[in-house]
């Protein structure tokens, strides 16, 4: 019998801790009351779950057994010292019984709500006055059944029954419904400090990612054999012929490189600088295109110290070669532009090139960077491509100042 | 000698792959150097080279279209920085090709090759261009839409589809429709890579005529055929490039 009895509970139990770890299991599983038990389980919050599994996994078998028994024990001195305190002609196996009893089920109704405190919070009012009104009527039961059995006249149970009512309704507010309230109000502000730190956590995963990713994608462009191999062989090609242009070639492929190195190690950079690696950029592309690409820089000097995202607007000048004047037959213009307005600076990339395609499929590039501008300044920066009036494209970001 | 036509939109590359070929190969004629995919073709349809040497990555038509275009018509060595999807589908299919910046041992061999190849018929690359267009990103185009032109004192937005042919005069593009014709300032050149080829067929180095306004094409002598259109007395000759369009 208890060796059935032990099996059947460590089956549960291990049911229970799988339906924990997969609520998923829940629905799968055949209808009867281990059914509607791990459909309550399955409907807690994630948080709530991988709470109560790691403390059913830590109290479980022996482990449980020991704290049981140390609450045993308080509750059973507990008992006795009141026996003794209040009523010594009380029985002491009655007093040690309802000590423990009154005891367990505490216990029992915080470790619930300990575990419960999402869905507890929603409804506490109504579990709160439903334990109460529950205590009540056991307590008014307990004075039907003595009244059955007792030798004492019905005239003298009657009159206890209001006693009885201020008794146990005092004790099931002190005892269970103020304490599951302070736990539930605990636990939940717990749970909230706890979810907002996944959040901010998770967003500074976001952040980090986004920049690293634009980090990897800047190096993969620089070492991007078509980039890469076709700089060297202008380089080469000028060495060759003995043209003084190769040393400035080379001083702004090194420009560029040491500039973009490093702007990929912080994650914001002064418009100037910016606008440094651009400049350096796109005299590297004038000397390998030639006639093709022409280019004009416009920074105010108010602007050169805002801070804005590192290599956003360098992403944008790379697609405007790229996407704009490399595939157009006869070149074009490229222009990059700070102005502010107000309390918003708008950058403005435009290129004379083929425009946008029909079905313009966003890279990577452009993704990533709507992804910091919208983690850096929470929303309040806008990226938009737009196609420019007599062909080309236009491409603007705009954020708030100082911020 | 051996005319060559040369096809890289950089200006230094392009420099440099001329001045590397008068050493590695010296008895060569460069017939053109071409700046854009679009040149390079209009290029070999006037020069009728037998090698030409092709960028990938260029504006207008890419090098692979130009060679497709060329078919069987030229020794075709592509020029590409660096795509390892193209590397490896040369080397499968034994196309010749050279890394940039060349380097001349690389240019050498490949002129050694070509002294050979130019004794025998140009390889078909037909199968090795269609496999190497699916694994190459597809180049951005802007497929033109419609026409600005400017007929008698008004500037008309012609409709692309309703053009039934392009025809090119000098520096312009004659641009003619059912009701009416323009000139355009653009060389027919110009217009090709923007044309989508499976409507447009260029039947002639000055012809690109819809294929939905063809109504037939007829024999004018044992050499030469004529396109004739649906709703336009003109007849359009094909030139002998273009004739297997017409054949079965």
């Amino acid at each position: 019998m208890w060796q059935r009895f032990t099996l059947w509970y460590r089956a549960w139990d291990q049911e229970q801790l799988a339906v924990l770890a997969c609520p998923a299991l829940a629905e799968a599983m055949p209808a009867g009351y281990r059914r509607v038990f791990a459909i309550k389980l399955a409907q807690l919050s994630d948080v709530e779950r991988q709470q109560l599994a790691h403390f059913s996994q830590h109290y479980t078998g022996r482990k449980a057994l020991l704290p049981m028994a140390w609450m045993a024990l308080a509750f059973s001195v507990a008992g006795l010292l009141l026996q003794l305190a209040l009523a010594p002609d009380f029985p002491i196996g009655k007093a040690l019984f309802g000590a423990n009893a009154v005891g367990f089920t505490c216990v029992a109704i915080y470790v619930g709500a300990w575990f419960n405190y999402r869905q507890l919070d929603q409804r506490l009012l109504r579990v709160v006055v439903l334990t109460t009104l529950l205590t009540i009527l056991g307590a008014l039961l307990g004075v039907g059944i003595s009244v059955l059995v007792s030798d004492h006249g019905l005239e003298a149970e009657l009159q206890k029954i209001p006693r009885t009512i201020a008794i146990a309704g005092l004790g099931a507010i002190t005892l269970l419904a103020a304490p599951m309230m302070l736990i539930t109000a605990f636990r939940n502000r717990q749970f909230a400090s706890l979810t907002a730190t996944l959040q901010r956590d998770a967003e500074q995963d976001r952040l980090a990612r986004a920049l690293s990713e634009t980090q990897l994608r800047l190096l993969r462009a620089q070492i991007e054999p078509h980039f890469l191999f076709n700089t060297l062989g202008a380089v080469q090609q000028l060495a060759e012929d003995g043209a003084p242009r190769a040393a400035g070639l080379t001083a702004n492929l090194i420009a560029f490189l040491r500039a973009s190195l490093d702007e990929m190690r912080s994650e914001t950079v002064a418009l100037a600088d910016e606008f440094g690696l651009i400049d350096a950029y796109l005299r590297v592309m004038q000397v390998r295109l030639g006639a093709r690409l022409r280019f004009t820089l416009v920074l105010p000097l108010a602007l050169e110290h805002v801070r804005l995202p590192s290599m956003l607007l360098l992403t944008l000048v790379e697609n405007a070669i790229k996407h704009g004047i490399e595939p157009a037959l006869r070149g074009g213009e490229v222009t990059v532009c700070a102005t502010q307005n107000g309390a918003m600076l708008s950058l403005q990339v435009v290129d004379t090139g083929i425009g946008l395609v029909d079905e313009v499929v966003e890279g990577t590039g452009l993704a990533n960077a709507r992804q910091r501008l919208a983690l850096a300044h929470h929303g309040a920066a806008r990226l938009v491509l737009a196609p420019r009036e007599d062909g080309g494209t236009v491409a603007e970001i705009t954020l708030p100042v100082g911020a | 000698m051996t005319t060559v036509l040369i096809a890289e939109d950089e200006p230094l590359m392009r420099e440099r792959l001329v001045a590397m070929l008068a050493v590695a190969w010296p008895e060569a004629q460069v017939v053109l150097v071409a700046e854009n995919g679009n040149d390079a073709w209009d290029g070999f349809l006037e020069h009728e080279p037998q090698v030409v040497f092709l960028d990938i990555r260029m504006p207008g038509l890419s090098g692979l279209e130009v060679a497709e275009r060329i078919g069987k018509q030229a020794h075709v060595v592509f020029v590409t920085a660096y795509d390892q999807y193209a590397v490896d589908a040369f080397d499968a299919g034994a196309v010749d090709y050279i890394l940039k910046p060349v380097q001349a041992d690389r240019l050498d061999k490949a002129v050694a090759r070509l002294r050979d190849k130019v004794q025998v018929k140009p390889a078909d690359l037909g199968d090795i261009l269609h496999h190497l267009k699916a694994a190459l990103p597809d180049p951005p185009r802007d497929k033109m839409k419609w026409i600005r032109a400017s007929v008698g004192r008004q500037i008309r937005l012609i409709d692309v589809a309703d053009v039934l042919f392009f025809q090119s005069d000098a520096k312009y593009t004659r641009v003619v429709t059912t009701g009416f014709e323009a000139l355009v300032r653009i060389p027919l050149k110009d217009l090709l890579s923007g044309l989508d080829p499976e409507v447009f067929w260029q039947i002639h180095r000055g012809t690109m005529v819809n294929v939905n306004a063809i109504a037939a094409a007829e024999r004018v002598d044992a050499e030469r055929l004529q396109v004739l259109l649906r709703g336009h007395a003109e007849k359009l000759p094909v030139s002998r490039s273009f004739a297997h369009l017409f054949r079965d």
